[in-house]
């Protein structure tokens, strides 16, 4: 490889006033640091194979199957269970208690008794038991429509409509993927020191790759069993246009506020490979071919993408102008001469929607696998030490911190009803996240932690009466209520966009902006809200299968292939 | 039956709360009870204890006073948690070879993981001991000198931590998983149940995530 000029100016990062507010997270597009794609990378670099020992299902479609991927150095087996569940049992929501399939991901190849001890708890989900040996549990609901569709035509020796496949984009979609000890399985210190564990939830994404692959599979059985003879396999074609479905609501949400220094890493990772990127001198032509050629295939993909949600329907509709305009500008604009990333960008924040200016970040960085796919490496938590407080950090040092990184919150009266509408809690019922009303419910002594804006301004009014001098120990002997927001507060100094800069608790708080930062992290497309509190995405939409990972440039999967669309 | 070191922290995290420990003390309480378990020490049966002896009681009142020594409580009574956050907040002192002196603090096992997150900050093996038990930890590793087999113990003492210049070859290292005193974590559980609302209609209607049929 030529080494790259050096740059003549650098950018720097931008800064997290800018980046960690709410309308811009909630706009993030997948990018190669997508969790995704990093798995994707590490197969086919790797050469990953794939085999399936065990598909035991009869003809109502009730059975078990088993998926492996051999990485070089070990295995790991997807123990899928289908079910044959009756319609009024299927719901979306994590609470429900019956699935159309259940799934582990084991570490290593599954003995007969392992089979048999999965079988007795990974259906029963929650109310069931793993152990040490399991990495993932997880379930999947059927689409109803698209998969009745798929079999009819299949077992009649048609291919399905694509037409009716883009409309949903998934035969499957999960409610849950639960890793990192959850229900009794491994936690994620386990298996952190893998390399294929290094990058965050890589396990997760493995379940839900191999778990793509066993829906297509049960889909051709089924249809083999409906049409015998006549029936026919999917073409690959189309069947590389499904991807997993997964519908996410509030439990996910807190997770960005519960892992400061995690989030941190995700979002300062993406941050300097932009800063990286705008930092490039000059751009090759195969670098402006690349990207336009990306450029060209998004729209596309966000002509696909379909919501009905006002909120988002509005939001694609600004995105599929400021794309035109974003195509049209770089027709025109010299990419050939110094910086051409910057002053793209530079561009796009003076002239673009959000969503627009965050889909272009991600698209500048697909040129530039060598500047930015070793910050995979960079974004777990590995500091467990985080959480200690410096007790000998003197109150006018807090204070300073505080009102450099929650000024926005000082600037927020949160007596004002709607400052602080909201409350976080878990319901008896499912020990599950909600979001209620603070004024029409009883739940304010049921509050989680969720509102580090309007804890870290109180927390900066009782500093007040403090001698500026004293240790921070001191003052937290007297005011052990306040101990959750002095640690963040020195995460914050330390992990700059370790906090989101935006109320949490407001009565306009829209909880699918924080799904969708974590969501696009995971590398999701076709982000689909439901409400303001439930989104459906897509994973591994047009994503190779297992044995087509060899395939060349097996990387760009997200982005559809031009000319491919609607014949 | 053993249990993941993410499931004993969740449970112990709720747990302290349910007690009415501040977010963040309990956040110490569940990552000090992770921290024994994980060294096979009986974090979740202590955990319990002590939350089921100061349930409800004010921090002040078996926190320490102030920081100069020994550290005592108002009650008269220390407590581990409150004592061990204290000690972790000060570590700095151990670096510079003074001691950490406790009166009359109770289950003293939990000032261990404190003391054991001391010495990672202050990148030198710490010695918590009380009576005729004698723990050294970095952080990481943990040796346990305890010849009357009295270490679970819940009754009060008089506890000194301070910085020692090596460990003790024998240090043994953590467990990934836990195996938890039955009884003690029901307790957790129980108190753990107190941070949950109470479901009403209206907050099903309002405050739940999804839709409810899944047929489409």
């Amino acid at each position: 490889m030529k080494p790259r000029p050096e740059p003549s100016f650098t950018s720097s990062m931008r800064a997290p006033s800018q980046v960690m507010r709410l309308a811009r997270l909630g706009s993030f597009h997948q990018c190669r640091l997508s969790f995704m794609r990093i798995l994707t990378r590490r197969m086919a670099r790797e050469a990953w194979s794939f085999t399936r020992p065990i598909f035991d299902i009869d003809a109502k479609g009730v059975g078990h199957a088993v998926y492996c991927a051999h990485t070089p150095d070990r295995t790991y087996s997807l123990v899928a269970f289908a079910h044959d569940l009756p319609a009024e049992s299927r719901s979306d929501r994590v609470i429900a208690q019956a699935w159309d399939s259940t799934f582990a991901l084991f570490d290593g190849v599954p003995t007969k008794e392992d089979i048999a001890r999965l079988r007795r708890n990974v259906p029963l989900q929650e109310a069931g038991r793993v152990t040490e040996t399991e990495l993932s549990v997880s379930r999947a609901n059927r689409s109803v429509r698209l998969w009745e569709h798929v079999i009819a035509r299949l077992a009649d020796g048609r291919q399905p409509d694509l037409h009716e496949i883009l409309k949903v984009g998934y035969l499957m979609r999960t409610t849950a993927v639960y890793g990192s000890g959850k229900l009794g399985a491994a936690d994620r210190e386990a298996i952190a020191a893998r390399p294929e564990c290094s990058a965050p939830f890589q396990i997760e994404v493995l379940s839900v790759f191999l778990t793509r692959a066993y829906v297509r599979d049960l889909v051709q059985h089924m249809a083999k069993t409906r049409g015998g003879a006549r029936a026919v396999p999917l073409a690959p074609e189309i069947a590389r246009r499904m991807g997993i479905g997964n519908s996410t609501g509030l439990g996910m949400a807190p997770f960005l506020l519960n892992h400061p220094t995690l989030i941190n890493n995700w979002i300062a990772a993406r941050e300097t490979a932009i800063a990286r990127v705008r930092s490039v001198p000059l751009a090759s032509a195969d670098e402006v071919e690349t990207f336009r050629d990306l450029l060209a295939r998004t729209i596309l993909s966000v002509d696909l993408w379909r919501s009905d949600h006002p909120i988002q329907i509005e939001k694609l509709t600004d995105l599929r102008v400021d794309l035109q305009r974003l195509s049209h500008h770089v027709e025109a604009a010299d990419l050939n001469t110094e910086a051409p990333w910057n002053r793209l960008f530079m561009w796009a924040e003076t002239e673009l929607c959000l969503e627009a200016q965050e889909c272009l970040a991600s698209l500048m960085l697909e040129p530039y696998g060598d500047l930015v796919d070793s910050l995979a490496d960079e974004m777990s938590d590995l500091n467990a030490a985080a959480f200690r407080i410096d007790g000998t950090m003197s109150v006018a040092q807090l204070r300073e911190i505080l009102h450099r990184n929650y000024g926005w919150a000082m600037d927020i009266d949160w007596a004002e009803r709607e400052n602080c509408a909201r409350a976080w809690y878990v319901s008896e019922e499912k020990l599950e996240p909600r979001l209620g009303e603070r004024f029409d419910e009883h739940i304010a002594d049921y509050e989680q932690p969720l509102a580090p804006g309007r804890d870290a301004a109180a927390l900066n009014d009782a500093l007040k009466s403090w001698h500026v001098d004293a240790p921070i120990a001191a003052f937290l002997l007297a005011h052990p209520e306040h101990r959750h927001s002095v640690r963040r507060a020195q995460i914050v100094d330390h992990a700059p966009y370790a906090e989101i800069r935006d109320n949490t608790i407001s009565a306009d708080l829209l909880p699918i902006d924080m799904l969708r930062c974590k969501l696009a992290f995971f590398g999701a497309t076709q982000f689909d809200p439901r409400s303001d509190r439930w989104v459906r995405i897509c994973l591994f939409g047009n994503a190779p299968y297992p044995e087509n990972l060899q395939e060349s440039n097996c990387d760009d999967w997200p982005y559809p292939v031009l000319g491919e669309t609607l014949q | 039956m053993t249990h993941s070191l993410n499931e004993i922290e969740a449970q112990s995290r709720k747990a302290a709360r349910g007690t009415g420990l501040s977010w963040g003390m309990a956040e110490e309480a569940a990552k000090a009870t992770r921290w024994l378990e994980s060294h096979q020490l009986p974090g979740v049966r202590l955990l319990a204890e002590v939350l089921t002896r100061n349930d409800g009681v004010a921090h002040a009142d078996i926190a320490p006073q102030t920081l100069d020594a020994p550290w005592t409580a108002r009650s008269g009574v220390l407590c581990p948690l409150a004592s061990g956050a204290a000690l972790n907040d000060c570590a700095d002192r151990l670096a510079t070879g003074h001691h950490i002196e406790m009166e009359d603090v109770t289950s003293p096992l939990l000032i261990v993981p404190f003391a054991a997150w001391a010495a990672l900050h202050i990148c030198s093996p710490v010695r918590v001991q009380w009576r005729d038990i004698r723990i050294e930890t970095d952080g990481y590793r943990i040796w346990v000198n305890d010849p009357k087999a009295q270490v679970g113990l819940a009754s009060k003492v008089a506890l000194t931590c301070s910085r020692v210049s090596e460990m003790n070859e024998n240090a043994s290292l953590p467990e990934l998983r836990g195996r938890v005193c039955p009884t003690g974590w029901d307790i957790l559980g129980t108190f753990a149940h107190r941070t949950y609302a109470p479901d009403t209609p209206e907050s099903r209607r309002l405050g739940a995530g999804a839709g409810v049929s899944d047929n489409d």
